[in-house]
């Protein structure tokens, strides 16, 4: 028997013991996570402990405003509301994450959902695990609230070998009215390949104005950078000429000078 | 013959525990790495193990929203005149919003997993693994729960008399077990939550109304996913383990019901999957410091995904 296997054979003895000696009823410190094994693990080796599933909710009237039909324009209402909701269900998450005496949230979903009940309602929902460092440390942020990162369990890990920490999530949104054609200036283009600047012009406004907000929200957290960034179109219910541009990111702060991490081995996966 | 009265095992499954236990052949609902998995840490599969009950759900319990102040406390929310409360299932007495409902739920689950871990002992298992937890509505408040795992027992000489259950897939357990832990039981959380109808949420609505949070239905909600995770927590306690890993994101459905004339109130539903698992090194100890690797497949993905927006 290698001492591989016999450690192998080994741990469940320990386990099993464990298994036998709980008392049901008298419970240690107790933590609630959505983190998958991996992620819990590895959040673990990082040096931190879950406390517990963190979330903000709130129920949203997303009212109406009409764009100019021929008119390239941001729809500002629009484009507060999805904004003031997320931030809502961010600061009711980053509340719990308060209460929980916790350092940061990881792995921080962000959801929409049109809700079937009511006119124009809509659930913004933000969820994550709560976490602490083991050892003492400043990881809150300059606001002194907990960090939070969408990153998963895995790329949170990454960053923090390589001498990286997790500020905050910062986001940017933008809701775009895109112009109708006028008839004649349709009615030129048939037949022909051609860009149509007005509508290029359009996209690029509004995807430009989302990630100068999200860039904004990152410089007044003094963060070196940002991390992990989605740019999303989001259609919501508004038909085809009203879209959300929305960029979402983590902004990071450097934890050290050098950014220097273990040169990773090749590997080729068996799985498919 | 006489019919099963829904004590033990049904007649079929206790013969085909039976049949399994004297032959020794073993079944698995596991994959090839799941079962790699489960040998690496010391457990062999010993048998596909399942649980299920047909429950006839009729009573739901609606005892009214609180909103004529007989039937609820007044709200621990916002408090105050003519703010109806959030009545949730955990709260209050026996018969607060929909606890009948709840509990019949609570009933479906905990005897699919019980009829489960039945089997699980009669094979002399000590654990179910990768444990699927699944409901079918069969009509006319008919409903099935079901349990369906793959029981494990230790190649070690130690042994439990109450096997751990988890949903956790066999990689996941071998994961764990290597880093100290180890799975202890699955936990649900569920609850119902209700609420009237009123002024913080019709004025809200109107189609010309500006951007506001309706903060009644948030609140309702709010209450409804607390309470889920403050069962699951409390359950979690209960059962001696020191934390839950969920299986599945936090669920949550809301419906309109109309009481009345003029009376609307909206329920919603919130449930919550868990592992639960205890710490078996006393000290300490982190799990093994991972290795960088660089995977070798899926490298045109980026590209392939972007080209195709």
């Amino acid at each position: 028997m290698t001492d591989q296997e016999r450690e192998a054979v080994g741990i469940p003895e320990d386990a099993m013991r464990r298994l036998a000696e709980m008392r049901p009823g008298s419970p240690g410190a107790l933590f609630t996570s959505d983190l998958s094994v991996n992620e819990f693990l590895l959040v673990r080796e990082a040096g931190f402990r879950p406390l517990g599933l963190v979330l903000g909710s709130s129920i949203y009237h997303v009212g109406l405003q009409i764009g100019r039909w021929s008119q390239n324009m941001e729809l500002d209402k629009l484009s507060q509301a999805m904004y003031h909701a997320r931030e809502l269900a961010m600061t009711r998450m980053e509340a719990e994450a308060d209460a929980l005496g916790a350092d940061g949230i990881v792995g921080v979903r962000l959801e929409i959902e049109f809700k079937e009940f009511g006119n124009d309602l809509a659930e913004f929902v933000a969820v994550g695990t709560a976490v602490k460092a083991d050892e003492a440390g400043s990881w809150r942020n300059d606001e002194g609230k907990p960090f939070t990162s969408d990153l998963s369990g895995q790329d949170f890990w990454t960053l923090v070998q390589a001498g990286y920490a997790p500020l905050g999530m910062v986001m940017g949104s933008c809701v775009y009215h895109i112009a109708h054609q006028r008839g004649f200036a349709a009615l030129s283009n048939v037949g022909r390949n051609v860009e149509i600047p007005q509508f290029t012009e359009a996209l690029y406004d509004a995807r430009e104005l989302a990630m100068s907000r999200m860039q904004a929200e990152a410089e007044q957290l003094h963060a070196e950078g940002i991390v992990g960034v989605q740019l999303l179109s989001l259609a919501h219910r508004w038909g085809g000429h009203t879209t959300e541009f929305f960029a979402i990111g983590t902004a990071v702060r450097p934890l050290r000078a050098d950014h220097t991490i273990a040169t990773p081995q090749l590997v080729l996966p068996l799985t498919d | 013959m006489t019919p099963w009265d829904g004590t033990g095992l049904p007649p079929a499954a206790q013969a085909r525990v039976d049949r399994a236990r004297s032959s020794g052949v073993r079944s698995s609902l596991l994959s090839v790495p799941g079962h790699v998995g489960i040998e690496s840490c010391g457990f062999e599969p010993v048998g596909e193990v399942m649980g299920c009950i047909v429950e006839y759900i009729g009573f739901q319990g609606y005892g009214g929203c609180g909103w004529y102040g007989a039937y609820g406390a007044p709200g621990a929310w916002g408090g105050g005149y003519a703010a109806p409360p959030t009545v949730t299932s955990g709260s209050g007495s026996g018969w607060a919003g929909f606890a009948p409902y709840v509990n019949a739920l609570y009933h479906g689950w905990d005897t699919a997993l019980h009829r489960m871990l039945t089997e699980a002992r009669a094979l002399g298992a000590d654990g179910v693994v990768g444990v699927s937890l699944t409901e079918q509505h069969l009509g006319t408040g008919n409903r099935e729960f079901v349990a369906l795992g793959t029981a494990v027992r230790s190649t070690g000489a130690t042994h439990v008399s109450r096997p751990f259950t988890t949903t956790l897939a066999g990689q996941d357990v071998a994961k764990l077990v290597h880093s100290g832990w180890m799975p202890a039981a699955i936990i649900v959380g569920i609850s119902v939550a209700i609420r009237h109808d009123d002024y913080r949420t019709f004025a809200a609505q109107r189609a010309w109304a500006a951007n506001v949070e309706v903060d009644g239905y948030t609140e309702l909600v709010t209450a409804v996913r607390a309470d889920a995770r403050r069962q699951l927590e409390r359950r979690t306690a209960h059962s001696g383990a020191e934390g839950a890993i969920l299986d599945s994101p936090v669920r949550l459905s809301v419906h309109e019901l109309e009481a009345g004339e003029s009376h609307r109130d909206h329920v919603a539903e919130s449930s919550v999957l868990a592992s639960a698992v205890v710490r078996f090194h006393r000290a300490e100890t982190l799990p093994p410091t991972p290795t960088m690797v660089l995977s070798l497949r899926g490298g045109g993905a980026t590209i392939r995904r972007r080209t195709a927006r």
